[in-house]
């Protein structure tokens, strides 16, 4: 009965110091693999703010103004462009169902469609 | 029969010198097995107390997450320690820590130092030989040979495989926006430390003392948003310089507050410097005007002296002041420079900009009023905000009439131009004298801070000579179709050996966006200019600031989001008729 009990706690004690070496073994690999992604992170930290600094560096209001200078022929705004949204004109009415086939076709067939001015604000009750 | 018993047996029946050396190891008659029992006791105590530290210092391990003590490792690191981002306050960068290594030598090291020269000479030919062959012979255990070099660099370095040589890898902070912003957020030494403006703002909020402890070296620091924007601080530098260049003047300031929180969203003062280089910032003409001078505003002042008259409640839009002939003081005379040569009412004393009708205005309140007013809207102590560069206003010793007759128009009195616009700021917003920051605030923060100074109805009536001004006075050519500008204009003569010079001005205007419901103020600033042909040889501030401040306008309200209005009544109809219905 002694000596049972005796080999129980000896085998016990092997499979113990195997499975306290595995998980040490395992915890150092996760160790190093922590520090490496920690690593990976700053690097990786580093390099956003270095392409950061270059992206704001190009994105410097003096230099995209004379870019724009030099390769634009667009002006500073005006205050009269602005305007509210409430005084926006209506959607000019479409001449074409937008599923139609072929457009052009649609618009020899009823040739009455094509009369419709081109201006900015549709007809009085006109829908569509 | 007791085990003593039978151990004195047994101790009787052994050999006399077993007997001998059992009686001098334990002496007689003692009870060994109970004896053998205590000591297997005490040795398990001691094993189990063993275990028990272990454990403990296990779950310690356990619990603590690795934090201070995995960084260390990394040796070749953060010299330089790192700064938190600033920003602008749309998130715009404006300053950003970038690793960059830098190379360095142990000198024992060293094995041969003509070879090390050599081939470091050759792959960075900017080194100085001399220098370098004097830094790698040195006693000492570390010198820095160059800091931030490029990445190139570094790896040729490192083919080189010299002994005692190394790379250590620093933050190095960088400004994308050069000098745009330079006067604002100043910059940092070699070392990464805060030199000037809100970089040294930074250090003293207890970063320096990070930096000591050695802590600060992760950028995942909480980034600081500044209320400057970068665009219109764009806009403001852009206008200035093509100003400055138009007119020949010396410098050019600008400055835009947000009247109802006292943030400020542009400031610029040129010359200014690249603080990617700063060694640039110790020329003396670069300095920042707008918080390290301090200048007599001139004209703009008047609206000081005009508000404390009406809020008195002595003086109205209606009261007239003798401005007929110069006013005769000992012996000074004040003139005018827009001369009407009879009795002038508020509005007019304003808008013909009278420095008589304004001498008169505050002699009528007395010196102590005068003083006691100037003193509450903050013109008399130096003004302290984030930027740790800040003036004291020179105020006469002896404050007398005479004292009082100039500095009621603006000279006599030198204040850093950004207090006269807390004091501006102050007359138009409602009468909140608001301390301004170079940091985000609400509204409600700007509230709790803000003390009142002059009462409502006495801030409508300034809105009101303010647009006045514009719409028929000295700062017609300061009108931008559908902003509703206010504006006063100021020309100040400058000391020059002593006396007032009638060639050397500075001029100086203040604006208001829109005049009906301020929201922002708008300070420009010209130093010396000249008269050109454009208009017509006069260097007054109606023709040279007035314009550019309208320039200014005109660039900035879209991006501050202001909504063009036109076909508005004059200033008499809207603004007054509503300070009426108010009452």
């Amino acid at each position: 009965m002694m000596r049972f009990l005796n080999i129980c706690v000896i085998a016990g004690l092997v499979f113990a110091a195997a499975y306290v070496y595995r998980i040490k073994f395992e915890s150092t690999r996760q160790a190093e693999r922590v520090a490496k992604l920690r690593m990976e992170i700053r690097r990786e930290h580093d390099a956003i703010a270095a392409l950061r600094a270059e992206w704001s560096k190009l994105d410097n209001p003096a230099r995209i103004q004379e870019l724009a200078e030099r390769h634009l022929a667009l002006k500073p705004i005006d205050a009269r462009q602005f305007d509210r949204l409430d005084r926006l004109p209506e959607r000019p009415p479409v001449l074409v169902p937008p599923d139609a086939a072929d457009p052009i076709g649609v618009l020899i067939e009823n040739p009455e469609i094509a009369e419709v001015p081109t201006s900015s604000v549709r007809a009085q009750g006109g829908k569509r | 029969m007791g085990a003593a018993d039978i151990q004195a047996t047994e101790a009787a029946r052994a050999p006399w010198h077993r007997r001998l050396s059992a009686t001098l190891l334990y002496g007689r008659n003692i009870d060994r097995p109970a004896k053998a029992k205590a000591r297997i006791g005490l040795a398990i105590v001691a094993f189990a107390l063993g275990y028990a530290v272990i454990g403990g210092r296990l779950v310690m391990f356990a619990a603590v997450p690795e934090s201070h003590m995995s960084r260390r490792a990394g040796g070749t690191d953060a010299v330089a320690t790192a700064r938190p981002d600033i920003l602008d306050r749309n998130g715009e960068i404006l300053a950003i820590d970038v690793r960059m290594p830098s190379l360095f030598a142990e000198p024992h090291r060293i094995i041969d130092v003509d070879e090390a020269v050599e081939l470091l000479t050759a792959v960075m030919p900017d080194l100085e030989v001399a220098e370098l062959r004097e830094r790698l012979s040195s006693k000492r255990r570390f010198v820095w040979l160059k800091r931030e070099i490029t990445p190139k660099q570094r790896t040729e370095i490192h083919r080189l495989g010299l002994p005692g040589i190394g790379f250590m890898h620093e933050n190095k902070r960088i400004y994308p926006n050069g000098a745009g912003v330079s006067h604002l957020i100043g910059h940092v030494n070699i070392d990464n430390q805060g030199i000037a403006g809100i970089e040294k703002w930074l250090d003293g909020r207890g970063l320096a003392d990070l930096h000591m402890a050695g802590l600060a070296t992760d950028r995942l620091q909480q980034p600081v948003e500044l209320a400057v924007d970068l665009r219109v601080q764009h806009a403001l530098r852009d206008e200035l310089n093509k100003a400055r260049e138009k007119y020949k003047a010396k410098a050019a300031a600008g400055l835009v507050t947000d009247a109802r929180t006292g943030e400020i969203v542009a400031m610029v003062s040129v010359p200014d410097y690249d603080p990617n280089n700063p060694r640039e910032a110790l020329d003396p003409t670069r300095i920042n005007r707008l918080t390290t001078g301090v200048f007599e505003m001139g004209s703009t002042f008047k609206a000081l002296t005009v508000a404390m008259a009406l809020d008195s409640g002595k003086v109205s839009l209606n009261s007239s002041f003798d401005a007929r002939v110069p006013l005769q003081y000992g012996r000074f005379t004040i003139h005018d420079y827009h001369a009407q040569r009879r009795v002038l009412t508020v509005p007019e004393i304003f808008t013909y900009s009278s420095n008589i009708g304004t001498a008169r205005m505050a002699l009528s309140l007395g010196v102590e009023h005068h003083k006691w007013f100037l003193r509450k809207l903050g013109q008399l102590d130096r003004l302290r905000t984030e930027l740790p560069e800040s003036a004291e206003p020179l105020v006469p010793k002896r404050w007398g009439e005479l004292n009082t007759v100039t500095i009621a128009f603006g000279h006599g009195l030198s204040v850093a131009p950004l207090q006269a616009m807390m004091a501006n700021a102050a007359l138009f917003n409602g009468g909140y004298l608001i301390p301004p920051t170079f940091r985000k605030r609400s509204e409600q923060e700007a509230m709790q801070l803000a003390t009142r100074v002059i009462k409502s109805e006495t801030s409508e009536k300034m809105r009101y000579l303010m647009r006045l001004n514009v719409e028929k006075g000295t700062a017609t050519r300061a009108d931008v179709q559908g902003y509703y500008v206010g504006g006063k204009t100021g020309t100040s003569e400058k000391v020059i050996n002593g006396r007032y010079s009638k060639t050397k001005v500075l001029n100086s205007f203040t604006a208001l966006l829109p005049a009906d419901q301020p929201r922002y103020l708008l300070l420009v600033m010209l130093d010396e200019p000249q008269g050109i042909a454009e208009t017509h040889n006069f260097a007054t501030s109606g023709w040279n600031t007035a314009p550019t401040a309208a320039a200014v306008i005109a660039r900035i309200a879209p991006l501050l989001g202001i909504q063009p209005r036109f076909e508005l009544p004059s200033a008499d109809r809207l603004i007054l008729a509503s300070a009426k219905e108010s009452r």
